[in-house]
């Protein structure tokens, strides 16, 4: 596999030199490990990176753990050593990157070792893996390379969580309010306020019926008017009119509305019930009730 | 710096465009003859000062070592905007100091800093800048270099004139002012970092991720530990003080000058383009000197919205006097206008808000009881109307309508206007056949009349239902 691509790669370059193109940049012999603090060589992941030809997996990089990129810098396949050898860590949703530069010697060999205490938290507290690719420039007309290398999987300590990181103050669209002091105050559904309603609408039938029941009547009715017809006439107006007045007090009227009328019927209420309530005692007297 | 009697800066021509009649009605800019000191040493830039700017400005060329140039005259600003230009000398002298710039600041002056890599940064502005939380590399010839991305045509061995897009936006809900299909030439330009604390910084141009930042004297064979690499790099920043005065740090001053104002350049895969230098500075210049981005307030009115009716526009709220009212109740309904305008470059226009965007209004009291979106209603030519209408809280005592707006690029905005809410009046709340749950009493109240009444009468009228001779009372 890695064999015709590196074929490939050479022929391009050579075609590229032929054509006149300026040289380019590369890198063989990478390889990328992530090792526990403490392990032995050997002891965690490592795999090779080829030229254009991006990990299909993702290197996961732990609390503990140190990742380290080893390779040869090549300017065609001449090992130099370039200006610029970095390694470019990008979040892709966030688009926040940041680079870190090898040690590169002359001989074009360089060397990274990077732990998750390098990282800025903003690349830490990213969700999905991120994307490391390596830049290897410098000065001339060399054509320089950038290519990704691996998906970097950040694997957080759970025993240590990330230092909190407040988010600094930017202007911008603050979230809508609607603050409530007091809410309204809340009447129970129609239906049960207007059975109950009934049931008391319902108590004036039933205590007539029962007043009916044990034989009250209307009989002296005509006795009364025969005898005295304004005193009776004018009390009991007067009573309907006082139960009338306290109804439009109870709608629109104000009290200073009110207490003329209602001083004026109790007049009358006095005066014509004191009249009403002697003749009810003359048949009293006469033995009719 | 630069080669005497060589006019290498274009701002008399840029700033003196011939295609506008500046009528600067925006209180900023009242002083209509603006000045900009250019602050060179080379005696012959005087040589460059231009007729009365068609764009408003009259320039007025110094040197820091002019012992006459004073910011400030009898305690006021004798300028409205200083263009500072990289000095020949190590310092700045005494009549620009970083305290005296911050004072210019603080009294709405406007400055554009320019830097250059090829001119070490005098400490006085390394120090005015940290004050600012921006950040300029440590060693003082530092300068931005892009493998990636520069001028094949002029730069094909050093690669440090970038080649960059217009400027994008910062975030998606922020006015782009400095936007542009065209490439921006910027050469030997001085990285600059800036804090995260601070609302008032924005990058106005960022380098590419592949850039980075090195000293060509000790870094010369290979960087290992860059100042600042990637987008992190700012190029040209700016602070927008929080009295709206602003200040613009230029990352490299050659940009701005003569050669590279339309001037072609290669990118790196071989494409000829013109650049957009002069746009950009134009752009940059009129940003800075408060020709963009500023927000002035029309109207503001408040109502009650049930008095509007039917009646068309405001006009009839403010015939009957019903406008701005000092009192409201709690829990009315009330309609809130403002009228804002942008100014641009000659004239005022409507402002638009990005839809991801709001103009905001608070009804507070201490703290906001109500934030809403204002909707823009209506427009004129150079305004646009933003209404909301919501209902007061059930609270009483002394509220305010704000609208603070502040954001990036754009003058602050804080307007208040203070009304009293008072409490119901005893005859203001809802009667009792209105609440549902007082029906039961209110039927059992009219009932009991009723009853009454009917036992009144037949207590009046009633024969007794017993047997006469029986129920004869005994004496």
């Amino acid at each position: 596999m890695r064999l015709p691509n590196q074929l490939l790669s050479s022929l391009l370059v050579l075609c590229a030199a032929s054509l006149g193109v300026a040289a380019t940049w590369g890198f063989e012999d990478a390889t990328v490990s992530v090792n526990k603090r403490g392990a032995g060589v050997g002891g965690g992941f490592k795999e090779k990176i080829g030229q254009n030809k991006a990990l299909s997996k993702p290197v996961t990089l732990g609390a503990s753990e140190t990742l380290k990129i080893l390779l040869t810098t090549k300017e065609d396949n001449k090992a130099k050593r370039p200006h610029q050898a970095f390694l470019l860590v990008q979040d892709p949703q966030s688009k926040l990157d940041t680079s870190f530069a090898f040690q590169v010697k002359e001989n074009g060999k360089g060397k990274i070792e990077l732990t998750q205490k390098d990282l800025p938290t903003q690349l830490l507290s990213s969700t999905g893996p991120l994307d490391a690719s390596l830049i290897i420039a410098s000065f001339g007309s060399s054509k320089p390379y950038n290519g990704k290398a691996f998906d970097l999987t950040i694997e957080l300590d759970s025993g240590s969580p990330l230092p909190a990181s407040e988010k600094p103050l930017r202007y911008g669209k603050l979230p809508e309010i609607h603050h409530i002091f007091k809410s309204d105050p809340k009447s129970p559904p129609k239906i049960i306020t207007l059975v109950f309603a009934a049931a008391v609408i319902a108590a004036l039938p039933i205590l007539l019926g029962a007043w009916i029941s044990l034989g009250a009547n209307l009989n002296h009715f005509s006795k009364a008017f025969s005898s005295s017809p304004i005193p009776h006439a004018l009390f009991f107006s007067s009573i309907l009119a006082m139960e009338g007045v306290f109804f439009m007090y109870y709608t629109s009227w104000n009290l200073f509305q009110t207490l003329p009328p209602a001083l004026g019927i109790g007049l009358v209420t006095f005066l014509s019930g004191s009249r009403a309530l002697r003749e009810v005692q003359g048949r009293r007297i006469a033995g009719l009730r | 710096m630069g080669r005497i009697g060589e006019p290498r800066y274009a701002f008399d021509r840029l700033l003196t465009a011939p295609d506008s009649s500046a009528t600067a009605e925006m209180g900023h800019l009242k002083k209509q003859v603006v000045t900009v000191v250019l602050h060179m040493q080379d005696a012959r830039y005087k040589a460059l000062r231009p007729d009365e700017a068609n764009r408003g400005y009259k320039l007025t060329f110094e040197s820091p070592k002019n012992d006459k140039l004073a910011l400030f005259q009898h305690g006021e600003r004798a300028f409205d905007h200083i263009l500072l230009l990289p000095p020949k000398s190590k310092g700045l002298g005494p009549a620009l100091t970083p305290k005296l710039l911050l004072q210019f600041i603080n009294q709405n002056g406007n400055i554009l800093l320019t830097l250059s890599a090829d001119s070490p940064t005098p400490t006085s502005i390394s120090s005015l800048l940290l004050e600012l939380d921006i950040h300029l590399p440590p060693d003082r010839d530092s300068l931005v270099v892009d493998h990636f991305n520069y001028d094949a045509a002029s730069a094909s061995e050093k690669h440090d004139v970038l080649l960059l897009p217009q400027g994008s936006r910062i975030r998606s809900d922020v006015k782009n002012y400095f936007g542009g299909d065209g490439t921006i030439a910027f050469p030997r330009a001085v990285a600059q970092e800036l804090g995260n604390s601070s609302p008032l910084l924005a990058p106005i141009l960022r380098a590419k991720s592949t850039a980075y930042s090195y000293n060509p004297k000790d870094e010369a064979e290979v960087v290992e530990d860059p100042f600042a690499v990637g987008e992190q790099i700012s190029l040209v920043s700016s602070m927008q003080a929080r009295n709206s005065a602003r200040f613009t740090v230029f990352g490299s001053a050659e940009a701005l000058e003569n050669k590279w104002f339309d001037s072609k350049v290669k990118s790196v895969d071989g494409k000829d383009s013109k650049t957009a230098n002069r746009e950009f500075a134009k752009q940059i210049t009129a940003w800075t000197f408060m020709e963009l981005g500023v927000l002035k307030v029309g109207r503001v009115e408040h109502h009650l919205s049930s008095i509007t009716g039917d009646a068309a526009g405001n006009d009839s709220v403010a015939q009957l006097g019903y406008l701005n009212p000092t009192i409201y109740r709690v829990k009315n309904d009330v309609t809130f206008n403002i009228e804002v305008s942008e100014y641009t470059y000659d004239h005022l226009s409507p402002l638009k808000v990005d839809a991801s965007d709001a103009l905001q209004l608070e009804f507070t009291m201490l703290s906001p009881y109500h934030r809403l979106d204002l909707i823009p209603i209506s427009q004129t030519p150079n305004s646009t109307i933003f209404s909301s209408t919501f209902k007061l809280p059930d609270q009483h005592g002394i509220f305010s309508f704000r609208v603070n707006h502040k954001r990036p690029f754009l003058t602050n905005v804080d307007i208040k206007r203070e009304v009293t809410v008072r409490h119901f009046a005893h005859d203001e709340w809802p009667r009792s056949w209105e609440i549902s749950a007082g029906w039961v009493w209110i039927a059992g109240v009219w009932i009991t009349v009723a009853g009454w009444v009917a036992f009144v009468g037949i207590w009046l009228w009633s024969e007794p239902a017993y047997e006469q001779s029986k129920g004869k009372k005994m004496q």
